[in-house]
């Protein structure tokens, strides 16, 4: 084994390791209301302290034609081609739970990020900002309520 | 596979399917309807700014507004943290009620466009959309075959009630019907993601502020310019979020608004993908038009009346399928029978003949045309073909020419009897065609080819004697209809003249039973029959019903034929013999080829003796005062003047507007009724130019003499009576 490549896999070790450390799982538990609808389509991204847009964290609903409806996520995360990479699923019906979970580097917790959720339903009103949540240790735990779609939003961090 | 079988196939196992996509429809269509009404419309030359400005008064915390297809606005809004939707009465932003979506439960939706079953279910949904639309095609093709063509297609519906009910619905809703399938189409496209209707992705605009205030509503340009016959929606600018924008969606497009300067900071045009959806939307649901929406409703509906109906029709035609008893395989046959029949009837003297020659000791093997070939151990072969309408062959046996086409070594007899009505200009223009091309490609025949004219009995055992000299044994041909079910009728009064020597005539009026429903969607029960109709009467002691024309109508409540004693006439005697409460049994067969069209154009009615019935009934019925010009032709008026009364009354009714009459028996009666016409020539001539439709009922040598006679008179006009025939405005009933 050459000696280069040794070096180089010890650098890699030596920066990814602190990294890893510094990575949290945040588990995100929304709580639908009995709205009355079809299954209601809900983007969760991350905004940063200025509001702009950092990072999509799920997307419930599969057919992108009705992404429009999810209009601020929709503005905001354009000029993203990886926004769908691995963060899909299917839609929520009223009254269910989606429970998701994804990993955040340490550093974005009490940074003045926040946690959003656009949320929309056929025939219904579309809702951009259903919940907004300051993502900080000391909401985690905590249920916020949404708007229109959401009862309750719940995040943990591990 | 022929159309008739993709209809009756993909009817009978998608129709399920497509029943439960009509009947949800038709209660979605519920939804634009009860919206028409819950709400006043806004008028059309209000501003969107006006409307805006009356509505930010009443309900402070709008966030947005649409302009619902229905004209009604509703205005979405919080009231702390529940989200809340009001109609609002756009004339002074009054809040009127809370708004619904839908009056309807989600899976009644679900069920229509998914079957419940999520997006498989959506490519189901339009699979059917898909079948439907075939259906349609199909019946199109079918109805116009059936009809006749496209001018025939108003002209009335026979057959039994479901087939009536199954045709006269169709003509009605398959225009509209072929429009939801198209339109679920262009809908299922853009849902599953086939088309896409966005411009793309939205602008990315902001408010700049300016560290003046917000304009208020009433003084945004665009607004002020908009009508809310254009607006589709309006969405505020959110207060939290300083660069926020208005932004309006129209039936053009949608704007962004800058919520400071008022400016226009973006526009996106409708794609022409959406507008295209946007109008499939309201053919398909009916939003925002409440009449058509009911339309749909109905039309809906009527998919379960098609499915019903097409099922029983299909279930009675498999009962009604041909069966030839003792049939021996094809390969051991050594006289093969070949049938081409469209009702079935053909197949009757197929029977006889397989029976007369499996008496003889031949074995003999019967089928359908389209399966004809010949084996080794054939040694006569038989054709029977009915010409079906205009000379087609019958559907199942269309490709049956192009098969004999085909060259092979053709040793055995092929003999070809063809059956049909010498009333269509196409008389047994199949069984010629059969004739030619086995010739042309070098068959020979026993017997020449020999036309049967209306399912003639007697006809067809004169053709078995032929039969039987040229195979050199004894044959006997007894064909034995089968009969139609027939209904018990009472003869309620008669009307009795003298007729000539040793000829008694009466016109006879019978009554019908009451029909079930039941009865009547069986087809069984007395068929319904308009005048030149003619009524099948089986006289006791024989197997042959004999026909007669029908004086009168459904409508009119009773059956009349007039009846002329024939030298031993079997059934006319048992039917002169009748009294008042005695009955007869009989049944309808339709005349299609004789019938009236509902017209305008004027009517020429040729008959003399008893074939004046059909057309007094025609008369009776006039009640739209068509101009109908009767020549009528009798021997004696004290004798055979038949409905002599009752013609002079619908003359000064209106409902005949000339009469000639002529009288061959007495001095100065003026001849025979081709002499009248003769003497008429030029009122003929002018009559025919105004495209007069012509009916001639009497004896075959009348009916010769009076086709003659009107060709002269048609000379100059260069028309003749087989061009008239062309184009069915001539037709003869003949006895």
């Amino acid at each position: 084994m050459s000696k280069l490549l040794l070096t180089t896999v010890a650098a890699a070790c030596a920066l990814a390791i602190p990294a890893l450390a510094h990575s949290r799982q945040l588990t995100l538990t929304a709580q639908l209301k009995n709205y009355g609808g079809d299954g209601a389509y809900l983007a969760a991204y991350l905004t940063n302290a200025k509001g702009a847009y950092v990072r999509t964290l799920w997307v419930a609903g599969g057919k992108a034609k009705y992404y429009k409806h999810l209009s601020d996520w929709n503005r905001l995360s354009s000029g993203d081609t990886k926004r769908l990479a691995g963060v899909t699923g299917a839609s929520v019906g009223a009254g269910r739970t989606l429970k998701v979970t994804a990993d955040l580097a340490a550093a974005l917790i009490d940074a003045g990020y926040e946690i959003r959720i656009d949320a929309a339903a056929e025939d219904m009103r579309d809702s951009p900002s259903e919940v907004r949540v300051p993502l900080s240790t000391g909401n985690a735990g905590k249920p916020q309520a949404g708007k229109q779609y959401i009862q309750t939003l719940t995040f943990q961090l591990q | 596979m022929g159309w008739k079988a993709i209809h009756r196939w993909l009817g009978l196992t998608i129709g399920v399917l497509a029943v439960v996509l009509g009947i949800t429809g038709a209660i979605l269509a519920f939804d634009p309807v009860q919206q028409a009404w819950q709400a006043p419309a806004a008028p059309d030359d209000l501003s969107v700014a006006t409307l805006m400005e009356r509505v930010t008064r009443t309900v402070p915390g709008a966030e947005e507004i649409r302009h619902l297809p229905s004209g009604a606005i509703v205005v979405f809004g919080f009231v702390g943290d529940q989200a809340q939707a009001h109609y609002v009465d756009p004339a002074d932003g009054r809040v009127l009620g809370a708004w619904q979506p839908s009056a309807l439960p989600r899976w009644v939706k679900n069920l229509h466009r998914s079957l419940l079953l999520g997006d498989a279910g959506r490519w189901g949904a339009a699979g059917i959309a898909l079948a439907i639309g075939v259906l349609c095609v199909s019946s199109l093709v079918l109805l116009l075959r059936r009809m006749g063509g496209w001018r025939r297609l108003a002209a009335r519906v026979r057959g039994s009630l479901a087939q009536r009910i199954h045709v006269v619905t169709g003509r009605v809703v398959l225009a509209v019907l072929c429009l939801t399938s198209l339109t679920a189409l262009t809908m299922s496209a853009s849902t599953l993601g086939l088309v896409a209707l966005d411009a793309g992705t939205e602008p990315d605009v902001v408010s700049v502020a300016t560290g003046q205030t917000a304009l208020p509503v009433g003084q945004l340009s665009m607004l002020q310019n908009l009508s809310v016959q254009d607006l589709r929606k309006l969405n505020f600018p959110d207060a939290a979020d300083p660069e926020d924008t208005w932004k309006v969606a129209t039936s053009q497009g949608e704007g962004w608004i800058d919520r400071y300067s008022g400016k226009t900071l973006a526009w996106q045009d409708v794609t022409l993908a959406q507008r295209i959806y946007d109008w499939a939307l309201v053919l398909h649901t009916g939003e925002g038009a409440w009449p058509w929406a009911v339309v749909l409703a109905l039309v809906g509906a009527s998919v379960l009346l098609f499915w019903l109906s097409g099922v029983f029709i299909w279930w009675q035609a498999r009962r009604q399928a041909p069966h030839i008893t003792g049939n021996n395989p094809l390969a051991q046959a050594d006289v093969l029978i070949f049938v081409a029949s469209e009702g079935g009837s053909t197949w009757g003297f197929a029977q006889a003949l397989h029976d007369a020659l499996g008496h003889n000791g031949h074995r003999v093997y019967t089928g359908a045309l389209e399966l004809f070939q010949t084996t080794a151990a054939t040694r006569q072969v038989f054709v029977l073909a009915a010409t079906y309408g205009e000379g087609q062959a019958p559907t199942h046996a269309s490709h049956a020419l192009e098969r004999m086409a085909k060259p092979s070594a053709n040793t055995v007899p092929v003999t070809v009897l063809g059956f049909g009505d010498r009333q269509f200009p196409a008389f047994c223009a199949f069984a010629e065609a059969l004739e030619k091309t086995l010739r042309a490609q070098g068959w020979p025949a026993l017997l020449p080819l020999e036309c049967i004219h209306q399912q003639s009995s007697q006809q067809f055992a004169r053709w078995g004697q032929a039969l039987a000299q040229a195979l050199g044994e004894p044959l006997v041909l007894e064909h034995v209809p089968r009969m139609p079910p027939t209904t018990v009728l009472t003869l309620v009064t008669r009307q009795d003249y003298p007729g000539l020597v040793d000829q008694p005539t009466a016109i006879l009026r019978f009554a019908w039973p009451a029909q079930s429903g039941r009865e009547r969607l069986h087809g069984h029960g007395l068929a319904h029959f308009a005048a030149g109709d003619l009524v099948g009467i089986v006289p006791p002691g024989s197997a042959v019903p004999r026909y007669y024309s029908l004086a009168s109508g459904w409508e009119d409540g009773f059956l009349e034929i007039c009846v002329r004693q024939m030298p031993g006439g079997l059934c006319s005697t048992h039917l002169l013999g009748l009294q008042p409460g005695d009955h007869i049994a009989a049944f309808i067969r339709s005349n299609p080829g004789f019938a009236l069209p509902r017209t305008r154009r004027p009517v020429l009615l040729i008959g003399a003796g008893t074939g004046v019935a059909p057309l007094a009934g025609f008369i009776r019925r006039n009640d739209r005062h068509t101009p109908m010009h009767l020549y009528f032709g009798g021997r004696n008026p004290e004798r055979d003047f038949y409905f002599g009364p009752e013609i002079q009354h619908w003359l000064g009714e209106g409902r005949l507007a000339s009469m000639q009459t002529v009288f061959s028996r007495i001095p100065e009666g003026g001849g025979y009724v081709q002499d009248a016409l003769r003497r008429d020539a030029e009122r003929l001539r002018d009559l025919v130019a105004q495209g007069a439709i012509v009916r001639v009922c009497g004896s075959r040598a009348m009916a010769r003499d009076v086709a003659a006679t009107l060709d002269a008179v048609l000379a100059p006009l260069q028309l003749s009576v087989s061009q008239l025939k062309a184009k069915e405005r001539y037709a003869e009933d003949i006895f």
